[in-house]
C-alpha cells in the first residue's frame, strides 16, 4: 500500500511517501504564510522524489499545526500521536520522545509506541527553535553554527531570562561585558536544554528517548542536551519527518 | 450522540427575566446580596428575606478595565469580576448592572487574590468578609467557623431587621437540600455510557445556579431530569472526561467547548461549578447553625490545607462516572488549584487514569493549542 503523511508545521511543512514498510520519498520545506499551497508544494517534490503520481497513493493523512487547510487530506491526527506512530516505527524499543521544533516543544511518554503522557510548550518562544533562531541573530552566527560554537565554550554564560525577546537583549549586555562567543552561545544552548528538560522530567522520561525536530540536528545542542537529561539520546537519518511519517501509517 | 434538551430552552430569557425580578423585589424594599463563592451559606441569606446573585466574572471584556487597578497576572475571575465593577463604560455590558443591583457584597477569605481584591471592591460597594478556618479537620477551626456564620447572621439581620429565627434557618435547609438532590439526581443520569445530556448543557445549570431564583433553578433541573431520564441513548460516542480543577464562572465555558468540539464527551465536573456545589447535604435534624457550619466547612477548595477530601473524591467520582480521562483544568495564577495539580497527577497515575493539565486564561489566544494538546489526548484514550 502507498500512503503519504503531510505535517504541516508552524515553520516548516513535511511530506513522506511510504510503500508498505518502505520510504520512497519525501520533503521539507519552510511553511510561509498559506499552509495549504505550502503542504501542496511538498506533497508534488515527495512525489517527485519517490518517482510516483498522485493517484498511486491510497490514502494521505495529515497533522502539524496546520492539518486542517490540508484540504486533499480526508483526515487529521495530533502532531502529538503522529510523532508517536513515527518513531515507534523507526525505533520499536522508544519509551520518549522529544521533539524541539521551529515554534514550540515536545516532550511524549511512549509505552509499546502508545502515548502514556505528554506536555507541551507552545505559547512561549522558550525551549524552541525560535529561541535558538533570535538569539543566534544577536550573536551574529549562523543557527546552524550556534551548536558547535557552543561546544567550544570553556566557561559558559549563565543566560536567566526565560523570555526569548529578553534573553536577546541579554545576550547584547554579555556582550558588553566581553563574553566570548563561545560562552554566549554555550550559555543559550544550555538554556533551552535545562527548559526542554525539565519537562522531560516531569513528564516521567528516563531511557531509550528519541530526539526529533529540526533542532535535532544541532550536534552541540543534542550533547548539552543529553547532559541535562542525563541519558544518551538517539537521532533519526531525517529528524524532521517523524510526525509526516505518524501521520502516513496512521491508518494503515 | 447526544442533542440538546427542550427543557433547556426554560433557560432562555431567564436571565432578563431574573434580574427584572431582583430590579421589582428592590423597589418593594427587598435585600440582595451579591457572592463570590460556595462557602457562602445559601440558607443564612434566604432565611433573612435577603436574595441573591453571584457576581463570579467569567467574561474577557471586563478585564483590561481591572488591569488599571489590579497586577496583570492575577486570576482572570478576580480581574474579570472587579473589572465588571469599575467599567466606566457600562452600556451594552451585562456584567455590570449586577453591582449595581446589590446592597452589599459577601465576600470570603478564600484565596489571596480575592482578599486583596475585597479590599478594593469594598470602596465601591459595601463589602462583608466571612472568615474561614484554612486548616479546616480540626474541632476548632469548626467551632470558630461557627462563630463566623453567627456573625454572618448578626449582618443579615441588621441589613434587613428580620430575625432569623430556628424555624426560617430548618425551612431554608430543606430547600437547599432540595435543589442539592435534583443535581445528585441530574448526575446519577451522567454515569450511563453515553449521558443522556451534555457537560457544556450540564454546565449552563451550574452556572447559573447561585443566579436563579431557588424555585426557578428547581424546576428547571425538575424539568431537565425527567426529560433526560427519558432519553435513550446509542453509543458511538467518545472519551469519557471529568474536569477537574478551578471553577468555570458564566460566561466561560472556553475548555469544555474545546472538549467537546473535539469529540470528548464531558461526564462530570469536580469544581465549584461541578459536584463542589451541592455533594453533602446539611443536616435536617441538627442545630441549623451546627449542620450549616458542618456542611460549609467540608468544601475541598484548594485554598484549604490540607485538602485530602478534594483528592479522594477525584478517584471516587472517576470511578463512579467511568471515567477514561481527567482534564485538570486551572486559571491562570491560581496557586491553590495549580500546584494541587501535582498531588491529584500523582494520585491518578496510581490509578491507572490518565491527566491532561490545562492552565488558561478567559481569552480566545490558545484556543487552538488547547485543542491540540484535547485532540492529542482523546487519542491517547481511545
Amino acid at each position: 500500500m502507498i500512503a503519504a503523511g503531510i505535517d504541516a508545521g508552524a515553520a516548516t511543512t513535511k511530506a513522506v511517501i511510504l510503500k508498505d514498510n518502505a520510504l520512497e520519498g519525501y520533503k521539507i520545506s519552510p511553511t510561509g504564510f498559506d499552509f495549504l499551497k505550502a503542504s501542496k508544494d511538498v506533497y508534488r517534490d515527495a512525489l517527485k522524489s519517490a518517482g510516483l503520481k498522485s493517484r498511486d497513493v491510497e490514502m494521505v493523512w495529515a497533522t502539524g499545526y496546520g492539518k486542517n487547510s490540508v484540504k486533499f487530506a480526508p483526515g487529521t491526527v495530533s502532531e502529538i500521536t503522529a510523532h508517536a506512530r513515527g518513531v515507534n516505527f523507526l525505533f520499536p524499543d522508544a519509551q520518549g520522545i522529544i521533539d524541539i521544533g521551529g515554534q514550540d516543544s515536545k516532550v511524549i511518554l511512549l509505552e509499546k509506541g502508545r502515548v502514556i503522557d505528554f506536555l507541551m510548550n507552545d505559547k512561549c518562544a522558550a525551549g524552541t527553535g525560535k529561541f535558538l533562531e533570535y538569539t543566534a541573530r544577536a550573536l551574529e552566527v549562523p543557527i546552524d553554527g550556534l551548536g558547535e560554537l557552543a561546544l567550544l565554550s570553556k566557561n559558559p554564560a549563565s543566560i536567566s531570562s526565560m523570555c526569548t525577546v529578553f534573553a536577546e537583549s541579554e545576550v547584547i549586555s554579555l556582550r558588553a561585558k566581553e563574553f566570548s562567543k563561545e560562552d554566549i552561545a554555550a550559555g543559550l544552548v544550555l538554556s533551552i536544554a535545562q527548559r526542554v528538560a525539565v519537562m522531560a522530567k516531569r513528564v516521567g522520561l528516563r531511557r531509550n528517548i528519541i530526539l526529533v525536530g529540526g533542532v535535532a540536528k544541532n550536534a552541540g545542542i543534542k550533547a548539552a542536551l543529553e547532559k541535562e537529561v542525563g541519558t544518551e539520546l538517539r537521532v533519526p537519518f531525517e529528524p524532521q519527518i517523524t510526525g509526516a511519517l505518524g501521520a502516513a501509517l496512521y491508518k494503515r | 450522540m447526544t442533542c440538546e434538551l427542550k427543557s433547556l430552552k426554560r433557560l432562555n430569557g431567564a436571565y432578563e427575566e431574573r434580574i427584572g425580578q431582583l430590579v421589582r423585589n428592590r423597589k418593594k424594599g427587598k435585600k440582595v446580596v451579591g457572592t463570590f463563592c460556595l462557602y457562602v451559606p445559601d440558607e443564612i441569606i434566604f432565611a433573612a428575606g435577603v436574595d441573591r446573585i453571584i457576581l463570579c466574572g467569567g467574561r474577557n471584556d471586563t478585564i483590561p478595565a481591572a488591569e488599571e487597578y489590579l497586577p496583570r497576572n492575577v486570576c482572570p475571575l478576580v480581574k474579570s469580576s472587579f473589572g465588571a465593577v469599575v467599567s466606566k463604560d457600562c452600556e451594552g455590558s451585562c456584567a455590570c448592572p449586577h453591582f449595581a443591583l446589590v446592597d452589599m457584597i459577601v465576600a470570603e477569605a478564600t484565596c489571596d487574590a480575592k482578599k486583596k481584591m475585597y479590599e478594593l471592591l469594598g470602596e465601591h460597594v459595601p463589602t462583608y468578609v466571612l472568615d474561614l478556618p484554612q486548616k479546616p479537620d480540626s474541632p476548632e477551626a469548626l467551632q470558630y467557623f461557627k462563630g463566623e456564620l453567627e456573625k454572618f447572621k448578626e449582618t443579615m439581620e441588621r441589613l434587613t431587621g428580620n430575625r432569623i429565627t430556628d424555624v426560617r434557618l430548618r425551612k431554608e435547609i430543606k430547600r437547599s437540600n432540595e435543589t442539592r438532590r435534583l443535581f445528585m439526581r441530574l448526575y446519577e443520569l451522567r454515569r450511563t455510557d453515553p449521558p443522556p445530556i451534555k457537560g457544556s448543557d450540564v454546565l449552563k445549570i451550574l452556572q447559573k445556579q447561585f443566579f436563579l431564583s431557588p424555585d426557578k433553578l428547581q424546576k428547571t433541573l425538575r424539568k431537565v431530569c425527567d426529560e433526560a431520564e427519558g432519553i435513550k441513548t446509542s453509543s458511538g460516542h467518545g472519551p469519557r472526561i471529568m474536569l477537574s480543577g478551578c471553577p468555570m464562572a458564566g460566561g466561560n465555558t472556553k475548555v469544555p467547548d474545546i472538549i467537546e468540539a473535539r469529540g470528548g464527551t464531558i461526564v462530570a465536573e469536580e469544581s465549584c461549578t461541578g459536584t463542589r456545589s451541592f455533594e453533602n447535604l446539611a443536616d435536617e435534624d441538627k442545630g441549623p447553625m451546627a449542620a450549616l457550619a458542618e456542611r460549609y466547612i467540608k468544601i475541598p477548595c484548594a485554598c484549604m490545607t490540607p485538602n485530602d477530601r478534594r483528592v479522594d473524591s477525584i478517584i471516587e467520582m472517576a470511578g463512579q462516572f467511568r471515567v477514561d480521562g481527567v482534564v485538570y483544568y486551572t486559571l491562570q495564577s491560581c496557586h491553590g488549584y495549580n500546584i494541587e495539580r501535582y498531588k491529584v497527577q500523582q494520585v491518578l497515575r496510581k490509578a491507572g487514569i490518565p491527566m491532561l493539565a490545562i492552565e488558561t486564561d478567559y481569552s480566545d489566544s490558545d484556543v487552538e493549542q488547547i485543542g491540540i494538546r484535547v485532540d492529542a489526548f482523546l487519542e491517547m484514550l481511545q
